[in-house]
């Protein structure tokens, strides 16, 4: 299929990335994108907060600003009391407000599962666009929140989760990455994008392919939820952690001394995840300090990127 | 030998159906079918998480497996699993393998009946941890070896010193529990509610 495109694509679907960046002038580019998704917890409030915090997240993927949005909203208005799509919308509201995003429009219809998200429109400096696509043999890989919110998710699912745990995991959802992406901007980044569907893998994966150099992961010092490997243990990971694996096999590899259940994280599929980043080496620690000194407390360098043509992922 | 039909169930259901099938009685032996590998392999987990020893297959359309869980003692009805309700978590630490100080022989008596009535704690067991000369209690000849795996396959986590397995040359002798170092141990303590310390 071919995409009706012109001069001022920055970035659009011939080269897919977290968002689609389009000039307006020599300083000025539009970042767009769009997100939405059912329920993935109970409280309606939390989900619109959630659901919010990773519309968003493409745009700070980027190295952008977001500054407007529009609610896409899916609900059962004949059979479901309306006061639960209010909280919804009450949660992505104040999301926004934290982010210093207005909302200036929206479209609902009725359907028979709630589905609720946002398209965001952003700005960025042309020459600022951080892509996912630019890997620098020698660079350092930062991530900022711990993975595993698939498996707890699907742990909740299960009912066999804490009150406490749940808490826990929802605000790590809801955390705006704006924080981490205002940081990003002191510091030399080659590469950026948000862990999300695909897992840190898949997502790494997408960041290797094409770059002519390879990655190399510590396991044991990539930030997780450690309740989530205990479920990882009685097999509840989510199917999509299974795909995230069969689709990218063939170019990773695992050192026999990592535990079954931290490859299956590595795979989890994350909701509004953490950033990514891909770092000079001169400027990791630095970065690391940054980002804790600001309460993204589990941020954490979890490898490297290496000179190595072959396009793979080893973890160690 | 009971049979589970989870075809047409998505993650976490199969799961789950086989955790009441077990909790219902006290299977030895199942046969649980499902109709994607990715179910297959979380009840292959699920089953390997209860002490049972899985066999893969797939017969058409189908994805089965088989859980034979006869070399362990039947499942509690309620393992003290990760999930842990509102159950307090209670940590404890051993650091010896003799209770007390005295009479040695007296010590390892003691501590061969302080592990066998640890169960007593039920669901507010969270942590085993075993430190210096503790670890001994998990190598191969350790006469509380067959009780701990099955607190093992119970769900309890058991967390064995690394460096001091590695101090006392025992890492290849270690016959349960996972290898943990003083992060974890450390964090371990500060999620507790409370820690004993033996």
């Amino acid at each position: 299929m071919t995409f009706p495109t012109d001069e001022n694509v920055i970035i659009g679907l011939e080269r897919a990335d977290d968002a689609g960046v389009y000039r307006i002038s020599d300083d000025l580019a539009l970042i767009q994108t769009v997100d939405f998704f059912t329920p993935i917890v109970d409280d309606p409030y939390w989900f619109g907060q959630i659901a919010a915090a990773n519309a968003l997240s493409d745009v700070y993927a980027m190295g952008g600003t977001p500054k407007t949005a529009m609610n896409l909203v899916a609900f059962p208005a004949k059979t479901m009391d309306l006061g639960i799509l209010r909280q919804i919308i009450q949660g992505g509201v104040d999301k926004l407000k934290e982010a210093e995003v207005v909302l200036i429009g929206g479209h609902s219809i009725e359907d028979k599962e709630i589905k609720y998200g946002l398209s965001v429109t952003g700005l960025i400096h042309p020459e600022r666009v951080l892509v996912k696509k630019n890997l620098r043999p020698g660079d350092h890989l930062v991530l900022t929140k711990p993975l595993g919110t698939g498996i707890v998710n699907t742990a909740i699912k299960a009912a066999m989760v804490s009150a406490q745990l749940v808490e826990k995991v929802t605000r790590l959802m809801a955390m705006l990455n704006r924080d981490a992406a205002r940081i990003m901007e002191d510091f030399e980044i080659s590469a950026c994008t948000d862990v999300t569907g695909f897992g840190l893998l898949g997502h790494l994966a997408e960041m290797v392919k094409g770059s002519g150099c390879s990655a190399r992961i510590v396991s044991s010092q990539v930030p997780v939820i450690p309740e989530a490997e205990d479920f990882a243990a009685m097999g509840l990971i989510p199917a999509g952690a299974y795909k995230n694996r069969e689709f990218r096999e063939q170019m990773i590899s695992f050192a026999g001394s990592v535990p079954r259940t931290l490859q299956d994280l590595l795979f989890d599929p994350q909701t509004s995840g953490g950033l990514l980043i891909s770092v000079g080496e001169a400027h990791c620690k630095d970065l690391v300090s940054a980002l804790k000194d600001k309460g993204i407390t589990e941020a954490a360098r979890i490898g490297d990127v290496v000179e190595d043509q072959k396009e793979s992922i080893s973890i160690v | 030998m009971k049979e589970i039909d989870a075809r047409g169930l998505a993650c976490p259901g199969p799961v789950l159906q086989t955790k009441a099938a077990l909790q219902e009685g006290s299977l030895n032996e199942v046969r649980v079918i499902v109709d994607n590998a990715a179910s297959q392999q979380n009840v292959q987990r699920f089953l390997e998480s209860q002490g049972f020893v899985a066999v893969l297959e797939q017969a058409g359309t189908d994805y089965v497996v088989s859980g034979n869980g006869n070399s362990i003692p039947a499942v509690q009805p309620q393992p003290a699993m990760e999930s842990h309700g509102d159950a307090k978590k209670i940590m404890v630490m051993c650091a010896t393998d003799r209770l007390g100080f005295g009479d040695d022989e007296l010590g390892l008596k003691l501590m061969v009946n302080f592990l066998r009535t640890l169960k007593e704690m039920g669901d507010e067991l969270w942590r085993l941890v075993l430190v210096n000369n503790g670890v001994r209690l998990a190598i191969a000849g350790s006469e509380v070896l067959d009780d701990l795996k099955a607190y093992e396959a119970a769900g309890l986590k058991i967390l064995v010193c690394g460096t001091c397995l590695d101090h006392f040359n025992l890492l290849e002798e270690k016959g349960v529990g996972v290898t943990t170092n003083m992060l974890d141990i450390v964090t371990a303590m500060q999620v507790a509610d409370r820690v004993i310390t033996v």
